[in-house]
Parts: structure tokens; C-alpha cells; sequence
């Protein structure tokens, strides 16, 4: 048996579960359930149960079950699996950039009615979100997704090796420039040997083309179209400026190790001080914040042209096949979720952005942002966020880059033929997409 | 249980042929006393396999729409695609660095320790216990040591002023490194099969090659390994279904990466299931791997008879 069908057989078994223990009295609550992934930590899976118990308690026309379901791609093949069974959740929390796949899919269903039952238009009702969030939860102008938790790539430094190298810690680097003079300055060697990198940025799948996107967008780039899900832009100028400039902090100012650097090796690195800069994402915040033994400062996604990152996190989907009360309760539940208040709870306990502007008017926001900055500045950087990155497939289109960028760093492939690589591979995996959609034509 | 029923059946012909039309009594009892097993194999293995078999010809025509029958495209997507052609490749380079140096490694251990004393028996259970951690939890584990900058392989070799290459993020190296964590898992487990295996070499042969002069190179050639020849066929077969089945630490260390250096072909059926949500190409390459699993069992399965048959003439 593959793993695949192992995992949806235990999918299967533990939904069967989780619904065989159904009311028998007439006036029964309506039973819903959430899919939930936890990306950060183990903590975070009693929070999500608390959130819930109190929504019990004042919904008790509603019994919501929370259901942990693994990492953000965990939670994406369960639910599949649970919809092929024929019993999907009520509500997930699902990866942003996982809501166009599902709706060319068929998978998830429109908001609209829901929210124009509220006597609310699709407007007014995202107008209460971040700008940025808008382009990965409305698709083709209806609304597929209530965002929950966002983040973006953020900037740290350890502002002790700063001082250190004789830099100003209240000056952080801006520019790319700027960027790469620092990291050389703080790079520390014995002989052939780096003892401390002036720069890491993670490049595993997954963090890899979103570190990567941020940079292409810094560098005045695109690439992907937002608008449609069968362009991506990765033979241009923009990303191979990108790229160029990620292996020559590698290659020629050796500031950056070679090869790929996993995400929490990053973390490690940079807490343990063997980084002195490092990308990554705000979702890291809480966890820096913690375990950093040094005083450290947070800046934004240095830029070359503009300043531009992309955003990450998840948003609350409603699956196809919810219907009626079901359906209804859902969307309460969705609804009291992403208020300001719990919005706000949940970011602090988390370190993500609270999708819901409201939340940062809020007293317990203001204290806390005063209380760190560092969260302050995070936030600042929404202003200048784009989309996430999603397309027809998103996750082999993007390993298509991820792979080349891969080898790029490990000094197998010069940029400008990576990328064209990338490109065939990116359109060879959207074509059919591509020749049922914008390459469909009348034939007479 | 099915011996019963045929010896049973073969003692009474005239009874079988009187009756031959009414289910006897005994073969109703036997598919009774199956019925839980024969329910869950069909359930859970016989029913996917047919399952399998089906998607395996099927795939999406229409983007959201059914599936819909395809021959034999999938597999012909499947072979064009250089990323199976790559896991193909790496998972035959990964069979051949694994289970050879495993079976050496695991001989030569068992050699050492074929004695039984105190010390030996501290050493085999030494040996054996990286067997007794799950694979998930042992590539947890190496993800420590092959940390780079902080973790255990680069502060020992920092001391010594060496800076080690990035273990798993290195094309070159990271398969390398995974096949380090494979070795160290299985060389206590084929151990102890080398260890019963000595027990049946007997005694007087060592003492017939010794009086005759052989050395320990030639006793080992001539005498030693003749007798584990069936051992040898037998670890082998679960050391080559091994490298086919397993992929817990791939996922964890590397999902594949980097640029698919890691990519084994069970870790590869998993990202077009999962991440391509290809399921046709998905159950395709199922079937290519059952096909080799069968291939592998079959023949050394047929070694291992010819090698119980050559023992006793």
C-alpha cells in the first residue's frame, strides 16, 4: 500500500469517528467540524481548542469540533480525502496559495451568498481585511476565503555582530547594496573557514520560491499573474536579477553558504549566532523573540527597485458539499474567528498578522505592539505586500523554480539557464490548463 | 489450516465425489474461521489493489471534471517524466549503496560477535538498537547531526578546523547522508539474521579447513560463507524490499530535495498523489513499483531455493 492510500485510509477511519458520535434528541445542536493545521507549534493545537470551547459556549445552537490536521499540506490531503468520502469538514483553515488550485478543482465553494444573506456586498465584506490578503481569497471576483492568519518574509539582525563590525544597528540595510556591504562586514572567517555567514536565507521547498518571490518583487517583478492561473513569469529580467543576486551572495561575496538551507536550520542559526542576518518569515517572530539570547532588530525585505514581499498564512474555507445548517454554522463560525478580538488573540499568541485591521485599534493590540516593535514593524510591511504566489498546480509549478534555484545555489547551473529551464517545466505542467482556458477557442 | 482441508479431502475421494455438489461441512468451517482475516485482507488490501489497477488506466480529462478512461497514458506520462527517470536512478544507486555495505557491515559484526559472552552480548544489543527507534524518529534524530554550523557532525569537525559540506543540502552529498542513516538503521537488524545464520555452520568444518591449511580469508571464502548463502538470500530480499517501502526518513530530511537528488520512487508516487494531485500517474507508478517489488522477491526467492537446494546434494 502507498503511503497516499495509508494516510487517507486513517483519514477515513478517524472522520468515521469523529461522526459516529451523533445526537439522538430531536433539538440537536447543529455538528460541525474544523480542519486545523498547526505550522508553527505544538501550543498552538491547546489554544485552538480553547478558541473553540469558548465558541461552543456562546453558540450553543453550534457544537464545533476542532480537528488537528497536521501541517498546512496534511490538512490539504485530508480534507481531500475526507471529500472523497463523502463527508467533508464544515470549515478548514487552509494555505493561501492552496485556494485557486481547490476552486479550478471544483473543491471549495463561493462565499457571495452568505455574505449578501449578511446584507453585506463582496466589498464591504473583504474591505474589513489587509489589502494584501484580498488577491489570494477573492478569485475571479467572488470570495472562496475569510483569511485567518497571514505572515510575510521580515528581515533580522543581530544587532550585537552589528555593533560589533562597527555598523549602526538602527540603521538597517534597505537596499541590496546596502545588504550585501553589511553581510561582508559581518562575515566572520579563519582562513578558508566561515565561522559566521553575514546572510542565510532558507531555499527548502516551500520557503525557497517565497523568499525567492519577495525578492523578485523587490526587484520590481511579478512572477506570477495574479489574474490568471496559467502565467508565471520566470525567464525575465526581474527574477533573473533576482536570482543572480541570491547566488552571488553565495559564489562571488561568500557571505551566504552553498547548497540548500532549511528553514529551521536558519532559526538555529541565526539564534545560535552563526547568522548574523536572515530571512525569514514573521511567523518566526514569537519564536525569535523567545529563544534570542542577544538584542536583535527586524527590518524590512531589503529592495532593489521597490519594496514589495509577498504574503503567507492561511485562510478559512468552506469545502463543496456544506450545505444548509451546516453551511450556515460554518460561517458563523468563520465569521467569529476572524473578528477583531479573536483575530487579535490569536496573532499574539502566534506571532502572525491578525488579517482583521480592526484588531490593531483594539486597547490589548496597542500594548502589545508597544510592548514590541519588533510586531510593529511587521505589520508596517503589509502595506507593501502582493499576493502569494498560486497558479494552475501551485506546488509543482513552483517546485519547477524551486529545483533550479537549488541547483543555482549549489553552484550546478549559472542563473539565466536555470531559469529558462524552469519556464519550460512551469508551462509543460500548466499547458492543459492553459489549453482549456485562455487557448480555447471558437473553432469556426 | 487450508492443509486440514486438503489432506481431509484427499483421504476420502469417495465421500468427495458422493457429495460434490453440497459445500462440505469442513471446507464451510475453514472459509468461516478465514471470513475475519479474508473480510479485512480484501477491505484493505485486495479492494485498493483493484483500486490501483483501475486509476492506474484512468485520469482527469477534463480539469475538474471525472475521470475518465486513458490506456496506458498515464504510464506513458510516467516514463517521460525525467523527474521518475531521476528517483528510478537514484533509488537503484541508493539499493546498491545500502544493502551491500549493510550486509558487509552487518557479516562482519556478526563474525565479531558470534561468541557469547558478557561483552559480546552488550555490544549486540548496541548494534541493534538503532532497530528499535522508528525511522521517522531516527531521521529526526540525524536532522540534528547533519545540522549545519551547530549541529553534532559540524561542531566535532569545527573543532578539528574542518568545515563539513551541507550535509543535506548538498546535491552531491545528500544522498550520501541518507544513505548513512539507512546503513546505521539496518546493519544491527541483518545482524542478528547473520547471527542465527553462524549458529548453523558446523563446528568440524572449521576444523577440516584449518587442518588443511586454509587461512582465515580463504576459511571465511570457502567454509563461512557457502553455509550463510541462504542467510545472504534472505537479508537481501528484505534489504532490497526495504529500500522500495521506505521513505520516512526522505520526507523528513529532504523531501526529495535538493533539485530531486533525494527523490526515491515511493516519495515520488507521494508528491504526484499529494502534491501534483496527478492520481493516475500516482497508481502508474504503484504498479511499476509492485512490479519491481515482485521482481526482486521472485528472484531471490529462487536463489534462496537453489541455494538450500545446493547445500544438501
Amino acid at each position: 500500500m502507498t503511503s497516499t492510500t495509508r494516510r487517507s485510509v486513517l483519514a477515513g477511519a478517524a472522520l468515521a469517528a469523529s461522526f459516529a458520535v451523533a445526537p439522538a434528541f430531536a433539538q440537536a445542536p447543529t455538528e460541525i467540524e474544523l480542519f486545523f493545521p498547526v505550522p508553527v507549534d505544538g501550543q498552538l493545537a491547546r489554544d485552538m481548542t480553547a478558541l473553540i470551547k469558548e465558541f461552543n459556549e456562546k453558540n450553543p445552537a453550534i457544537k464545533a469540533t476542532p480537528v488537528y490536521t497536521g501541517s498546512y499540506d496534511e490538512t490539504l490531503i485530508k480534507t481531500r480525502a475526507a471529500m472523497k468520502a463523502g463527508k467533508p469538514p464544515a470549515a478548514v483553515i487552509m494555505s493561501a496559495n492552496f485556494l485557486l488550485d481547490l476552486k479550478i478543482e471544483g473543491e471549495i465553494q463561493k462565499l457571495d451568498e452568505l455574505i449578501k444573506a449578511d446584507g453585506k456586498t463582496n466589498d464591504a465584506y473583504m474591505g474589513q481585511f489587509f489589502r494584501a490578503l484580498h488577491g489570494n481569497a477573492v478569485l475571479d471576483r467572488s470570495v472562496y476565503g475569510v483569511p485567518f492568519h497571514n505572515s510575510t518574509p521580515l528581515l533580522y539582525v543581530n544587532a550585537e555582530h552589528f555593533k560589533e563590525a562597527g555598523l549602526d544597528p538602527e540603521k538597517l540595510p534597505s537596499n541590496w547594496e546596502e545588504l550585501a556591504a553589511a553581510a561582508k562586514k559581518v562575515t566572520k572567517r579563519e582562513g578558508d573557514r566561515v565561522t559566521r555567514w553575514g546572510i542565510i536565507a532558507p531555499s527548502n521547498y516551500d520557503y525557497g520560491g517565497w523568499i525567492l518571490q519577495a525578492l523578485t518583487q523587490s526587484n520590481g517583478g511579478q512572477w506570477f499573474n495574479v489574474d490568471y492561473g496559467g502565467e508565471v513569469y520566470y525567464d525575465s529580467p526581474s527574477m533573473l536579477g533576482a536570482l543572480t543576486f541570491w547566488s552571488d551572495l553565495v559564489a562571488k561575496h561568500k557571505v551566504h553558504p552553498a547548497g540548500v538551507q532549511a528553514g529551521g536550520a536558519v532559526s538555529t542559526a541565526f539564534l545560535s549566532g552563526q547568522a548574523s542576518m536572515v530571512l525569514l518569515s514573521t511567523g518566526s517572530l514569537t519564536h525569535i523573540r523567545t529563544n534570542a539570547k542577544f538584542p536583535y532588530k527586524v527590518a524590512f525585505v531589503p529592495r532593489n527597485v521597490k519594496n514589495e514581499v509577498p504574503i503567507g498564512g492561511a485562510s478559512l474555507v468552506i469545502p463543496t458539499g456544506v450545505e444548509g445548517e451546516r453551511r450556515k454554522a460554518a460561517w458563523t463560525l468563520i465569521n467569529w474567528m476572524t473578528s477583531p478580538e479573536k483575530s487579535g488573540w490569536w496573532s499574539r499568541a502566534t506571532g502572525y498578522f491578525a488579517p482583521n485591521m480592526a484588531a490593531y485599534d483594539l486597547p490589548e493590540m496597542k500594548e502589545f505592539i508597544a510592548k514590541n516593535p519588533d510586531a510593529g514593524i511587521a505589520v508596517s510591511q503589509l502595506a507593501y505586500a502582493k499576493p502569494w504566489f498560486a497558479t494552475y498546480k501551485t506546488v509543482p509549478v513552483r517546485k519547477a523554480i524551486e529545483d533550479e534555484l537549488q541547483a543555482v545555489l549549489s553552484g550546478k547551473k549559472q542563473p539565466k539557464e536555470a531559469l529558462v529551464s524552469a519556464q519550460k517545466t512551469a508551462d509543460e505542467i500548466m499547458k492543459p490548463y492553459v489549453e482549456q482556458t485562455a487557448l480555447k477557442l471558437p473553432t469556426n | 489450516m487450508a492443509d486440514t482441508v486438503l489432506t481431509s479431502g484427499l483421504a476420502r475421494p469417495q465421500a468427495l465425489r458422493l457429495a460434490a455438489w453440497r459445500p462440505r461441512r469442513q471446507t464451510a468451517l475453514a472459509f468461516g474461521l478465514l471470513a475475519p482475516s479474508l473480510v479485512l485482507l480484501t477491505l484493505f488490501t485486495y479492494w485498493p489493489v483493484a483500486q490501483v489497477l483501475w486509476q492506474a488506466l484512468h485520469n482527469q480529462i477534463k480539469i475538474g471534471g471525472p475521470q475518465a478512461y486513458v490506456g496506458l497514458a498515464n504510464f506513458t506520462a510516467l516514463f517521460a517524466d525525467a523527474a521518475f527517470r531521476k528517483a528510478l536512478a537514484n533509488n537503484l544507486f541508493y539499493a546498491f549503496g545500502t544493502v551491500i555495505p549493510s550486509l558487509v557491515l552487518a557479516l562482519g559484526f556478526a563474525m565479531a560477535l558470534a561468541r557469547s559472552s558478557r561483552v559480546n552480548a552488550l555490544f549486540r544489543s548496541l548494534f541493534f538498537l538503532p532497530v528499535l527507534i522508528p525511522l521517522v524518529a531516527a531521521a529526526s534524530i540525524f536532522l540534528f547531526i547533519f545540522l549545519p554550523n551547530a549541529g553534532l557532525l559540524d561542531y566535532h569537525l569545527a573543532k578539528l578546523a574542518i568545515s563539513g559540506p551541507n550535509w543535506l543540502g548538498d546535491p552531491d552529498v545528500a544522498l550520501w547522508s541518507i544513505m548513512g542513516l539507512t546503513i546505521w538503521k539496518n546493519a544491527g537488524y541483518y545482524m542478528l539474521f547473520f547471527l542465527a545464520g553462524l549458529q548453523a555452520v558446523p563446528a568440524d568444518a572449521y576444523e577440516a579447513a584449518i587442518l588443511d591449511g586454509a587461512n582465515p580469508w580463504q576459511r571465511l571464502r570457502y567454509v563461512t560463507l557457502p553455509y550463510l548463502k541462504p542467510t545472504i538470500g534472505f537479508v537481501m530480499v528484505i534489504g532490497l524490499i526495504n529500500v522500495v517501502t521506505q521513505v520516512d526518513h526522505v520526507f523528513v530530511l529532504t523531501k526529495g530535495g535538493p533539485s530531486d537528488s533525494t527523490n526515491l520512487l515511493l516519495f515520488y508516487v507521494y508528491q504526484q498523489a499529494v502534491e501534483s494531485y496527478d492520481a493516475g500517474r500516482a497508481a502508474a507508478g504503484t504498479l511499476v513499483m509492485l512490479a519491481l517489488l515482485l521482481a526482486i522477491s521472485a528472484s531471490s526467492l529462487r536463489t534462496l531455493e537453489r541455494s538450500f537446494g545446493e547445500r544438501e546434494p
